[in-house]
Protein backbone atom coordinates (compact mmCIF):
# COMPACT_ATOMS: atom_id res chain seq x y z
CA UNK A 1 0.00 0.00 0.00
CA UNK A 2 1.35 3.27 -0.98
CA UNK A 3 2.25 5.74 1.57
CA UNK A 4 -0.32 8.31 0.58
CA UNK A 5 -3.34 6.13 0.63
CA UNK A 6 -2.11 4.29 4.30
CA UNK A 7 -1.75 8.16 5.61
CA UNK A 8 -5.58 8.79 4.18
CA UNK A 9 -6.79 5.49 5.49
CA UNK A 10 -5.15 6.16 8.79
CA UNK A 11 -6.43 9.51 9.70
CA UNK A 12 -10.14 8.32 8.17
CA UNK A 13 -9.99 5.86 11.39
CA UNK A 14 -8.67 8.31 13.71
CA UNK A 15 -10.93 10.86 12.88
CA UNK A 16 -14.31 8.35 12.52
CA UNK A 17 -13.39 5.77 15.53
CA UNK A 18 -10.02 7.14 17.10
CA UNK A 19 -8.17 4.11 16.50
CA UNK A 20 -4.22 4.80 15.86
CA UNK A 21 -3.02 2.41 13.18
CA UNK A 22 0.80 2.13 12.55
CA UNK A 23 2.20 1.77 9.24
CA UNK A 24 2.87 -1.79 10.08
CA UNK A 25 -0.27 -3.19 10.58
CA UNK A 26 -1.17 -1.42 6.71
CA UNK A 27 -2.15 -5.11 5.98
CA UNK A 28 -4.79 -5.13 8.40
CA UNK A 29 -6.19 -1.85 6.56
CA UNK A 30 -6.53 -4.02 3.93
CA UNK A 31 -7.90 -7.46 5.29
CA UNK A 32 -10.66 -5.61 6.87
CA UNK A 33 -11.72 -3.05 3.75
CA UNK A 34 -11.59 -5.60 1.61
CA UNK A 35 -14.93 -6.79 1.64
CA UNK A 36 -16.22 -3.06 0.90
CA UNK A 37 -13.77 -2.52 -2.11
CA UNK A 38 -15.71 -5.78 -3.41
CA UNK A 39 -18.83 -4.94 -3.10
CA UNK A 40 -18.01 -0.92 -4.53
CA UNK A 41 -16.34 -2.27 -7.24
CA UNK A 42 -12.86 -0.59 -6.47
CA UNK A 43 -10.04 -2.83 -8.04
CA UNK A 44 -7.46 -1.00 -5.54
CA UNK A 45 -7.40 0.82 -1.98
CA UNK A 46 -5.96 3.68 -4.08
CA UNK A 47 -9.38 3.49 -5.87
CA UNK A 48 -10.98 3.68 -2.82
CA UNK A 49 -9.35 6.87 -1.24
CA UNK A 50 -9.81 8.73 -4.74
CA UNK A 51 -13.64 7.79 -4.34
CA UNK A 52 -13.90 9.13 -0.40
CA UNK A 53 -11.68 12.10 -1.31
CA UNK A 54 -13.71 13.16 -4.40
CA UNK A 55 -16.94 12.67 -3.33
CA UNK A 56 -17.33 13.36 0.49
CA UNK A 57 -20.39 10.68 1.70
CA UNK A 58 -20.34 11.03 5.54
CA UNK A 59 -22.17 7.54 5.64
CA UNK A 60 -19.29 5.68 3.64
CA UNK A 61 -16.80 7.43 5.52
CA UNK A 62 -18.45 6.38 8.47
CA UNK A 63 -18.74 2.68 6.88
CA UNK A 64 -15.08 2.96 6.43
CA UNK A 65 -14.17 3.75 9.99
CA UNK A 66 -16.60 1.67 12.31
CA UNK A 67 -14.60 -1.23 9.25
CA UNK A 68 -11.49 -0.69 10.66
CA UNK A 69 -11.90 -1.13 14.54
CA UNK A 70 -10.91 -4.26 15.33
CA UNK A 71 -13.76 -7.15 16.11
CA UNK A 72 -11.47 -9.62 18.09
CA UNK A 73 -13.73 -11.23 21.06
CA UNK A 74 -14.23 -14.76 22.38
CA UNK A 75 -16.58 -16.23 24.38
CA UNK A 76 -15.56 -16.26 28.12
CA UNK A 77 -13.00 -13.83 27.46
CA UNK A 78 -11.23 -13.24 31.30
CA UNK A 79 -13.65 -15.63 32.52
CA UNK A 80 -12.98 -14.77 35.84
CA UNK A 81 -13.62 -10.89 35.42
CA UNK A 82 -17.09 -11.93 34.63
CA UNK A 83 -17.76 -14.31 36.75
CA UNK A 84 -16.71 -11.76 39.74
CA UNK A 85 -19.21 -9.37 37.99
CA UNK A 86 -22.20 -11.94 38.88
CA UNK A 87 -21.19 -13.36 42.27
CA UNK A 88 -19.82 -9.82 43.96
CA UNK A 89 -20.48 -6.73 41.94
CA UNK A 90 -24.12 -7.20 41.00
CA UNK A 91 -25.61 -8.26 44.44
CA UNK A 92 -23.36 -5.30 46.44
CA UNK A 93 -24.94 -2.96 43.46
CA UNK A 94 -28.98 -4.28 44.21
CA UNK A 95 -28.19 -3.90 48.00
CA UNK A 96 -27.31 -0.15 47.09
CA UNK A 97 -30.14 0.68 45.28
CA UNK A 98 -33.40 -0.39 45.86
CA UNK A 99 -34.64 0.02 42.61
CA UNK A 100 -34.71 -4.13 42.21
CA UNK A 101 -32.88 -2.43 38.39
CA UNK A 102 -29.17 -3.50 37.08
CA UNK A 103 -27.70 -2.03 34.12
CA UNK A 104 -24.68 -3.33 32.21
CA UNK A 105 -22.95 -1.92 29.49
CA UNK A 106 -20.39 -3.90 27.54
CA UNK A 107 -18.94 -0.60 25.02
CA UNK A 108 -17.46 -1.86 22.36
CA UNK A 109 -18.96 -5.43 22.43
CA UNK A 110 -18.28 -6.47 18.57
CA UNK A 111 -20.17 -9.57 17.91
CA UNK A 112 -21.99 -10.07 20.73
CA UNK A 113 -19.78 -13.02 22.76
CA UNK A 114 -19.47 -10.86 25.89
CA UNK A 115 -22.93 -9.85 26.54
CA UNK A 116 -24.17 -13.71 25.47
CA UNK A 117 -21.34 -15.05 28.68
CA UNK A 118 -22.89 -13.11 30.81
CA UNK A 119 -26.56 -13.51 29.59
CA UNK A 120 -25.23 -17.58 30.10
CA UNK A 121 -24.05 -16.84 33.51
CA UNK A 122 -27.24 -15.21 34.45
CA UNK A 123 -29.09 -18.23 33.26
CA UNK A 124 -27.06 -21.01 34.95
CA UNK A 125 -25.43 -19.13 37.96
CA UNK A 126 -27.94 -16.75 39.07
CA UNK A 127 -26.84 -15.73 42.60
CA UNK A 128 -29.62 -16.49 45.29
CA UNK A 129 -28.63 -12.52 45.98
CA UNK A 130 -30.11 -11.70 42.21
CA UNK A 131 -33.12 -13.33 42.53
CA UNK A 132 -36.39 -11.46 41.33
CA UNK A 133 -33.81 -8.64 40.30
CA UNK A 134 -34.26 -6.87 36.33
CA UNK A 135 -30.69 -7.32 34.73
CA UNK A 136 -30.44 -5.74 31.81
CA UNK A 137 -27.23 -5.99 29.31
CA UNK A 138 -26.77 -3.25 26.74
CA UNK A 139 -23.85 -4.37 24.15
CA UNK A 140 -22.64 -1.13 21.37
CA UNK A 141 -20.28 -1.36 19.08
CA UNK A 142 -19.20 1.28 16.32
CA UNK A 143 -20.35 -0.90 12.89
CA UNK A 144 -23.92 -1.25 12.24
CA UNK A 145 -23.12 -4.97 10.47
CA UNK A 146 -21.69 -6.09 13.73
CA UNK A 147 -24.18 -4.75 15.44
CA UNK A 148 -26.79 -6.88 13.13
CA UNK A 149 -24.48 -9.96 13.51
CA UNK A 150 -24.65 -9.77 17.74
CA UNK A 151 -28.16 -8.84 17.32
CA UNK A 152 -28.56 -12.26 15.67
CA UNK A 153 -26.59 -13.92 17.94
CA UNK A 154 -25.27 -16.46 14.89
CA UNK A 155 -21.81 -17.92 15.17
CA UNK A 156 -19.85 -20.35 13.42
CA UNK A 157 -18.09 -23.82 14.05
CA UNK A 158 -14.58 -22.01 15.02
CA UNK A 159 -16.25 -19.14 16.94
CA UNK A 160 -18.74 -21.37 19.00
CA UNK A 161 -16.02 -23.87 20.19
CA UNK A 162 -13.58 -20.64 21.55
CA UNK A 163 -14.18 -19.99 25.47
CA UNK A 164 -17.78 -21.83 25.44
CA UNK A 165 -18.15 -25.31 26.62
CA UNK A 166 -19.66 -27.93 24.23
CA UNK A 167 -22.51 -28.34 27.39
CA UNK A 168 -22.95 -24.81 27.10
CA UNK A 169 -23.44 -24.60 23.29
CA UNK A 170 -25.63 -27.37 23.42
CA UNK A 171 -27.84 -26.23 26.25
CA UNK A 172 -28.34 -22.27 25.03
CA UNK A 173 -28.05 -22.68 21.63
CA UNK A 174 -29.50 -24.53 18.47
CA UNK A 175 -27.44 -25.55 15.25
CA UNK A 176 -28.86 -24.30 11.90
CA UNK A 177 -29.20 -26.33 8.25
CA UNK A 178 -26.69 -23.81 7.56
CA UNK A 179 -24.07 -25.13 9.50
CA UNK A 180 -24.19 -21.85 12.12
CA UNK A 181 -25.19 -22.04 16.11
CA UNK A 182 -27.83 -19.61 17.08
CA UNK A 183 -28.31 -18.01 20.89
CA UNK A 184 -31.57 -18.95 22.41
CA UNK A 185 -34.78 -16.66 23.15
CA UNK A 186 -33.84 -17.10 26.80
CA UNK A 187 -30.35 -15.29 26.06
CA UNK A 188 -31.39 -12.83 23.73
CA UNK A 189 -33.98 -11.64 26.33
CA UNK A 190 -31.18 -10.24 28.67
CA UNK A 191 -29.39 -8.46 26.03
CA UNK A 192 -30.59 -4.99 23.63
CA UNK A 193 -27.74 -4.28 21.04
CA UNK A 194 -27.32 -0.74 19.62
CA UNK A 195 -25.10 0.76 16.92
CA UNK A 196 -23.02 3.62 19.06
CA UNK A 197 -19.53 5.52 18.50
CA UNK A 198 -17.75 5.48 21.95
CA UNK A 199 -16.11 8.95 20.68
CA UNK A 200 -19.83 10.32 21.05
CA UNK A 201 -21.69 11.70 23.65
CA UNK A 202 -23.42 8.16 25.28
CA UNK A 203 -26.08 10.49 27.75
CA UNK A 204 -28.80 8.81 25.46
CA UNK A 205 -27.84 5.21 26.55
CA UNK A 206 -28.61 5.98 29.93
CA UNK A 207 -26.34 4.90 33.19
CA UNK A 208 -24.71 2.11 34.05
CA UNK A 209 -23.85 -0.22 37.45
CA UNK A 210 -21.41 -1.42 35.55
CA UNK A 211 -19.50 -0.43 32.25
CA UNK A 212 -17.41 -3.46 30.62
CA UNK A 213 -15.09 -1.76 28.02
CA UNK A 214 -12.44 -4.49 27.18
CA UNK A 215 -9.51 -3.94 24.58
CA UNK A 216 -10.82 -1.24 23.01
CA UNK A 217 -8.68 1.81 24.65
CA UNK A 218 -5.49 -0.14 23.73
CA UNK A 219 -5.80 0.77 20.08
CA UNK A 220 -6.90 4.38 20.17
CA UNK A 221 -5.01 7.36 19.98
CA UNK A 222 -4.67 9.23 23.63
CA UNK A 223 -6.81 12.19 22.53
CA UNK A 224 -9.22 9.45 21.71
CA UNK A 225 -9.17 7.05 25.15
CA UNK A 226 -9.40 10.51 27.35
CA UNK A 227 -12.62 11.20 25.55
CA UNK A 228 -14.04 8.13 25.79
CA UNK A 229 -12.90 7.04 29.23
CA UNK A 230 -14.75 10.77 30.09
CA UNK A 231 -17.82 9.37 28.76
CA UNK A 232 -17.85 5.87 30.26
CA UNK A 233 -17.30 7.80 33.49
CA UNK A 234 -20.24 9.81 33.20
CA UNK A 235 -22.52 7.47 32.08
CA UNK A 236 -21.99 5.75 35.72
CA UNK A 237 -24.69 5.74 38.58
CA UNK A 238 -23.18 7.04 41.91
CA UNK A 239 -20.93 3.52 43.42
CA UNK A 240 -21.03 1.84 39.50
CA UNK A 241 -17.70 1.08 38.07
CA UNK A 242 -15.92 0.44 35.18
CA UNK A 243 -14.05 -2.68 33.73
CA UNK A 244 -11.21 -2.67 31.73
CA UNK A 245 -9.08 -5.65 29.94
CA UNK A 246 -6.01 -6.91 32.16
CA UNK A 247 -3.30 -4.89 31.67
CA UNK A 248 -5.38 -1.75 30.83
CA UNK A 249 -4.49 0.85 32.62
CA UNK A 250 -6.10 4.64 33.01
CA UNK A 251 -3.28 6.31 35.01
CA UNK A 252 -2.52 9.75 33.55
CA UNK A 253 -5.78 9.46 31.36
CA UNK A 254 -7.95 11.01 33.26
CA UNK A 255 -8.89 12.19 37.11
CA UNK A 256 -12.63 11.14 36.70
CA UNK A 257 -11.85 7.57 37.70
CA UNK A 258 -9.73 5.69 40.29
CA UNK A 259 -8.75 2.56 41.33
CA UNK A 260 -11.47 0.20 42.80
CA UNK A 261 -9.96 -1.05 45.75
CA UNK A 262 -9.59 -5.14 46.07
CA UNK A 263 -10.81 -5.19 42.45
CA UNK A 264 -8.20 -5.11 39.43
CA UNK A 265 -9.25 -3.93 36.36
CA UNK A 266 -12.02 -2.37 38.16
CA UNK A 267 -12.30 1.41 38.37
CA UNK A 268 -15.05 4.04 40.04
CA UNK A 269 -15.88 7.57 40.04
CA UNK A 270 -12.73 9.51 41.74
CA UNK A 271 -12.95 9.95 45.71
CA UNK A 272 -15.12 7.20 46.11
CA UNK A 273 -12.68 4.21 45.68
CA UNK A 274 -12.22 4.53 50.03
CA UNK A 275 -15.44 5.38 50.70
CA UNK A 276 -17.38 2.71 48.48
CA UNK A 277 -14.40 0.13 50.41
CA UNK A 278 -15.40 1.45 53.92
CA UNK A 279 -19.13 0.88 53.15
CA UNK A 280 -18.59 -2.73 52.68
CA UNK B 1 4.19 -34.53 32.42
CA UNK B 2 0.65 -35.67 31.49
CA UNK B 3 -0.19 -38.38 28.90
CA UNK B 4 -2.41 -37.86 25.56
CA UNK B 5 -3.79 -40.23 23.23
CA UNK B 6 -4.61 -39.36 20.47
CA UNK B 7 -7.23 -41.58 18.47
CA UNK B 8 -7.54 -40.87 14.84
CA UNK B 9 -7.51 -43.57 11.59
CA UNK B 10 -6.08 -40.37 10.04
CA UNK B 11 -2.12 -39.85 10.05
CA UNK B 12 -2.29 -36.82 8.98
CA UNK B 13 -4.57 -35.81 11.93
CA UNK B 14 -2.75 -37.76 14.68
CA UNK B 15 -0.02 -35.83 13.37
CA UNK B 16 -1.40 -32.08 13.28
CA UNK B 17 -2.91 -32.53 16.73
CA UNK B 18 0.31 -34.21 18.50
CA UNK B 19 1.99 -31.05 17.17
CA UNK B 20 -0.70 -28.62 19.24
CA UNK B 21 -1.02 -30.74 21.94
CA UNK B 22 2.91 -30.65 22.52
CA UNK B 23 3.11 -27.67 23.11
CA UNK B 24 0.86 -27.82 25.60
CA UNK B 25 3.09 -30.69 27.52
CA UNK B 26 1.78 -33.73 27.30
CA UNK B 27 3.41 -36.90 26.22
CA UNK B 28 1.95 -38.22 22.79
CA UNK B 29 1.02 -41.76 22.51
CA UNK B 30 -0.97 -42.52 19.16
CA UNK B 31 -3.36 -45.37 18.12
CA UNK B 32 -5.37 -45.33 14.46
CA UNK B 33 -8.55 -46.95 15.94
CA UNK B 34 -10.29 -47.62 18.94
CA UNK B 35 -9.07 -51.41 19.30
CA UNK B 36 -5.48 -50.45 19.25
CA UNK B 37 -6.56 -47.43 22.32
CA UNK B 38 -8.06 -49.85 24.41
CA UNK B 39 -4.82 -51.98 24.33
CA UNK B 40 -2.97 -48.88 24.80
CA UNK B 41 -5.43 -47.54 27.92
CA UNK B 42 -4.81 -51.56 29.23
CA UNK B 43 -0.86 -50.97 29.31
CA UNK B 44 -1.37 -47.25 30.84
CA UNK B 45 -3.74 -45.05 31.33
CA UNK B 46 -3.71 -41.89 29.83
CA UNK B 47 -4.93 -38.72 31.55
CA UNK B 48 -6.56 -37.70 28.50
CA UNK B 49 -7.72 -39.24 25.16
CA UNK B 50 -8.45 -37.05 22.01
CA UNK B 51 -10.58 -39.49 20.25
CA UNK B 52 -12.41 -39.46 16.70
CA UNK B 53 -16.46 -41.08 15.83
CA UNK B 54 -15.52 -42.76 12.45
CA UNK B 55 -12.84 -45.19 12.21
CA UNK B 56 -12.39 -48.48 11.45
CA UNK B 57 -12.01 -52.33 13.58
CA UNK B 58 -13.70 -50.28 16.50
CA UNK B 59 -15.30 -46.91 16.35
CA UNK B 60 -14.95 -43.91 19.07
CA UNK B 61 -17.98 -44.32 20.71
CA UNK B 62 -17.74 -48.03 21.41
CA UNK B 63 -13.98 -47.32 22.78
CA UNK B 64 -15.48 -44.69 24.89
CA UNK B 65 -18.06 -47.03 26.44
CA UNK B 66 -15.67 -49.89 26.95
CA UNK B 67 -13.22 -47.56 28.38
CA UNK B 68 -15.29 -46.22 31.07
CA UNK B 69 -16.10 -50.01 32.09
CA UNK B 70 -12.32 -50.68 32.64
CA UNK B 71 -10.47 -50.39 35.98
CA UNK B 72 -9.28 -46.72 36.21
CA UNK B 73 -11.11 -46.02 32.95
CA UNK B 74 -12.91 -43.12 34.67
CA UNK B 75 -9.68 -40.82 34.47
CA UNK B 76 -9.00 -40.01 31.31
CA UNK B 77 -10.62 -36.81 30.65
CA UNK B 78 -12.00 -37.76 26.94
CA UNK B 79 -12.48 -35.25 24.02
CA UNK B 80 -14.15 -36.16 21.36
CA UNK B 81 -13.00 -34.58 17.82
CA UNK B 82 -15.31 -35.13 15.28
CA UNK B 83 -16.82 -34.33 12.07
CA UNK B 84 -20.29 -35.66 13.29
CA UNK B 85 -21.30 -32.19 14.58
CA UNK B 86 -24.85 -32.30 15.13
CA UNK B 87 -26.28 -31.71 18.70
CA UNK B 88 -27.79 -35.71 18.47
CA UNK B 89 -24.23 -37.08 17.85
CA UNK B 90 -23.10 -34.56 20.06
CA UNK B 91 -25.87 -35.59 23.19
CA UNK B 92 -24.77 -39.32 22.28
CA UNK B 93 -20.84 -38.67 22.64
CA UNK B 94 -21.63 -37.00 26.25
CA UNK B 95 -24.11 -39.56 27.26
CA UNK B 96 -21.15 -42.42 26.36
CA UNK B 97 -18.92 -40.62 28.36
CA UNK B 98 -17.33 -37.95 26.59
CA UNK B 99 -16.50 -34.48 28.79
CA UNK B 100 -16.07 -32.60 26.20
CA UNK B 101 -16.30 -32.02 22.18
CA UNK B 102 -14.39 -30.85 19.55
CA UNK B 103 -15.71 -30.26 15.61
CA UNK B 104 -13.81 -30.87 13.19
CA UNK B 105 -11.62 -29.12 11.19
CA UNK B 106 -10.20 -27.32 14.36
CA UNK B 107 -6.99 -25.36 15.20
CA UNK B 108 -4.70 -24.70 17.81
CA UNK B 109 -6.84 -21.95 19.52
CA UNK B 110 -9.86 -24.35 19.53
CA UNK B 111 -7.93 -27.39 20.99
CA UNK B 112 -6.30 -25.63 23.65
CA UNK B 113 -9.78 -24.37 24.67
CA UNK B 114 -10.79 -27.26 24.97
CA UNK B 115 -8.72 -29.04 27.15
CA UNK B 116 -8.41 -25.63 29.39
CA UNK B 117 -12.63 -26.25 29.43
CA UNK B 118 -11.86 -29.55 31.05
CA UNK B 119 -9.14 -28.88 32.89
CA UNK B 120 -6.18 -30.46 31.43
CA UNK B 121 -4.15 -26.60 30.63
Amino acid sequence: MKDEVFNELADLALKGSGQSIPKSKAYLIEARLAPIARREGFGTMEDLVHCVKSRANPAFISEIAATLVSKDTRFFRERDTLQRVLTDVLPERLKATNTGRLKIWLAGGSTGQEAYSLAILLEDELPPALRGAKIEILSTDICKVTTENARMGRYGHYDVQKGLSIHRLTKHFNRLETGQWEASEALRSHISFRQHNLLESAAGLGKFDVIICRNVLPGMARSARVRVVESLASQLVPGGLVLLGQGEGLIGLTNKLEPARDFRGAWVAAGTANAAASAA
Amino acid sequence: MKTCLIVDDSRVVRKVAARIIQDLKFNIVEAGNGAEALKACRESMPDAVLLDWNMPVMNGLDFLRALRREDGGKKPLVVFCSIENDAEHINEAIRSGADEFIMKPFDADILESKFAEVGLV
